[in-house]
């Protein structure tokens, strides 16, 4: 470990000596940033974000609160879902995802199971924390109530989004994301370009996206 | 790729690229660049974004020793631990301890161009530990043995057939030249792997010092596969890549993917500040930071090509190169490829090895222009083709002794009447064996370099003649 200590300084050293800078030298002020966005009509700012996530071959739809159910249902029935996982918060909670899907046969796998048990999970239903709605970008933060891996291991990922969850711009998500110590962004299904550049959708991340903008209160 | 790479001959390495390169490349740049245009051209304050992104970016490198100690400080509060290595052979040390330490066997990689500059799979796997790149192009390459030949589209000088016979040989798997079904059987093959790994290893697009957050962008997800699923993350970053604060991953997140692939954002974006909080959010338990330094700060030292520093590794500059565009990456002879390949490369390897690069490029200068941090390619490429053939306060002179007299003499001769008079008139005369209707086709060596492509102009002196005959004409 000594040899590691003073790579440090050498590096240190290095650096300061090719800047001419002194230990400690001022710091000039950082250089000014373009001003961000302005936050749209509720409305628009929905149909923006819909249509951005349409753009990317994300199934994206705005729905009343009611609906839930009925949308469950059909998602379920297409993509043949049989197990599923989500988050523990208080909104999926108040639209009742859990007992629909049990109500629809589907196994709820805990998201603490172990991950040959978590790799079969059909889907993973998350509540978006941030919505851009300029780049069709969803904002997932972490804690023990909102674990990664239901965002990414299963094969669909269900995103329910509430109108509460819109910012106008990068800046205001990084204001109120910075300190929680995990951020992630998601802007449509996986994909890549890697072979003779043809888009492939589903590569490691989930192969299906769904959002879901839901009305009403339920995430207040 | 190789880490220890002595002496990088373009000429000869260009002659060596298989006939099919150039057409696979330019499908893809010439793709990347139409995309491109379309979505830069969305934004009304493009050119405004890159001067910020230059700014941001060169405040950076210009405190690189406050934000590195503010980026090691934070990320230590949050529970990480920092390393520090000179160069390739410490990183490797380093990151094999780590393993070492957790008994791993099984490392999955993201895409990392800092790793393959160490030439890290070698050294894990002469160790025993075996390290499998899950970007579908790195995979693909990492199957074929060779390296990434595009920092975006490792794989593409590869056709779908090529890959199709590759994953069949090397899977035992029946493999149709289907891209879709070819990404399904690589996306079954990794997720098992994924699953059973003991580390994950990553690279990072920025370090964000305010916070201590390392900041990675993926389109297929194997990044967030990396970093989430393993029980130890190590990111071997280096130390060019930091940034002060989140406000200005406002900008350089919105030039980056951009000018990458076109993309407004990439599928995923990651922001991860230490190792997770408790086992039930999941994530890594334990996550090390490798600051690597491995030539930069040597780079750092002229202020002339410290701004190379300030790349964001977008690729945008080899697709509209030319040059990048007829002989491919592998032709650079090292893991940077195209004018940023041809400006880093000759500074992290010392000008030694790398003295063919700045001289691979017309100096046309639309590397420049598409550079979405605003680098002077061609300014330090002169600069560092000036260090090759004179040497600077940095690096001695490098170019042959003969070569040096030889353009020493051209100076004389361009610099003196009579001398020039008299040149023209015996180069004039001794022509005269080889010259063929106007032309001379053929010449001897060294002079064939040139012929063998193309004849030569014979030399007729005329001008002169010309030109004085026309002012005594004037004059009458």
């Amino acid at each position: 470990m000594a040899t590691r200590e003073n790579s440090r300084e050498v590096i240190l050293a290095d650096v300061r000596a090719g800047l001419g800078r002194a230990p400690g030298a001022p710091v000039a002020a950082r250089p000014a940033i373009p001003p961000p966005r302005a936050l749209g009509a509720p409305d628009q700012e929905i149909e923006r974000l819909l249509s951005e996530i349409a753009a990317l071959k994300g199934n994206a739809q705005r729905l009343a609160s009611a609906d839930v159910s009925t949308a469950l249902a059909d998602l379920v029935r297409a993509e043949n879902v049989r197990k599923a996982t989500q988050w523990s918060t208080a909104g999926l909670e108040r639209l009742g995802v859990t007992s629909c899907l049990r109500g629809l046969g589907v196994e709820i796998v805990p998201s603490d199971a172990g991950i040959k048990v978590f790799g079969d999970v059909d889907l993973g239903i998350t509540e978006a924390d941030f919505a851009l709605a300029e780049t069709g970008t969803l904002g997932l933060l972490s804690s023990p109530a909102k674990p990664r891996q239901v965002s990414l291991v299963p094969r669909i990922h269900l995103a329910i989004v509430p109108a509460r969850a819109f910012r106008a711009d990068m800046h205001q998500v990084f204001e109120e994301a910075k300190k929680q110590g995990y951020l992630v962004f998601i802007t449509g299904p996986s994909r890549t370009a890697d072979i003779e550049l043809t888009v492939t959708i589903g590569v490691h991340g989930p192969k299906v996206l769904y959002v879901w903008v839901v009305d009403g209160s339920w995430a207040e | 790729m190789d880490a220890t790479v002595k002496q990088i001959d373009f000429r000869r390495n260009t002659q060596g690229v298989p006939p099919n390169i150039p057409a696979s490349v330019q499908k893809a740049t010439g793709r990347f660049l139409g995309i491109r245009a379309g979505v830069v051209g969305q934004l009304p304050n493009w050119e405004e974004l890159r001067e910020a992104a230059h700014n941001i970016r060169l405040h950076a490198i210009n405190h690189l020793d406050h934000y590195l100690e503010m980026m090691e400080k934070r990320v230590t509060e949050a529970g990480g631990q920092v390393h520090w290595a000179r160069d390739s052979a410490e990183a490797g040390e380093i990151v094999l301890g780590i393993a070492r330490q957790h008994k791993v066997k099984a490392v999955v990689k993201s895409k990392s161009m800092a790793t393959e500059e160490i030439g890290l799979n070698h050294v894990l796997e002469a160790n025993g530990i075996h390290a499998l790149e899950t970007d579908l192009g790195e995979y693909i390459v990492q199957l074929a043995g060779t390296g990434p030949s595009h920092i975006i589209v490792p794989a593409v000088h590869l056709t779908k057939e090529d890959i199709a016979k590759l994953l069949t040989q090397k899977l035992g798997v029946e493999a149709p030249p289907d891209p879709f079904r070819l990404a399904e059987i690589a996306r079954q093959e990794l997720r098992q792997r994924f699953f059973a790994a003991d580390m994950g290893i990553s690279g990072a697009n920025f370090m964000v010092a305010e916070t201590g957050t390392l900041v990675i962008v993926s389109n297929e997800g194997n990044a967030r596969m990396c970093t989430t699923l393993p029980p130890v993350h190590v990111a071997v970053v280096g130390i060019d890549k930091i940034i002060p604060d989140w406000e200005s991953l406002t900008v350089l997140l919105r030039v980056l993917a951009r000018s990458a692939t076109g993309q407004k954002i990439t599928s995923y974006t990651s922001f991860i500040t230490g190792p997770r909080h408790s086992a039930g959010e999941h994530g890594p338990q334990e996550f090390h930071l490798v600051l690597l330094d491995n030539g930069r700060t040597r780079a750092l030292r002229d202020p002339v090509t410290r701004q190379t520093l300030i790349c964001i590794r977008c690729g945008a500059c080899l697709n509209v190169c030319p040059v990048y565009n007829h002989v491919g990456g592998h032709a650079y002879g090292w893991v940077y490829s195209g004018p940023i390949g041809a400006i880093l490369s000759p500074q992290l390897l010392g000008t030694k090895i790398a003295a063919d690069l700045p001289f691979a490029s017309s100096l046309c200068g639309a590397c420049a222009e598409i550079c979405p941090v605003k680098i002077p390619i061609p300014e330090i490429l002169l600069h560092l083709r000036h260090r090759v053939a004179e040497g600077d306060e940095q690096e001695a002179a490098v170019s042959p002794v003969l070569a040096r007299a030889a353009a020493r003499l051209g100076a004389m001769v361009y610099g003196t009447p009579w001398l020039y008079r008299l040149t023209l008139r015996v180069l004039e005369l001794a022509q005269a064996p080889f010259r063929r209707d106007g032309w001379l086709p053929r010449l001897p060596a060294p002079l064939n370099r040139w012929t063998m492509a193309r004849p030569f102009p014979a030399m007729d002196g005329r001008f002169r003649r010309w030109w004085a005959a026309r002012q005594r004409g004037k004059s009458q």
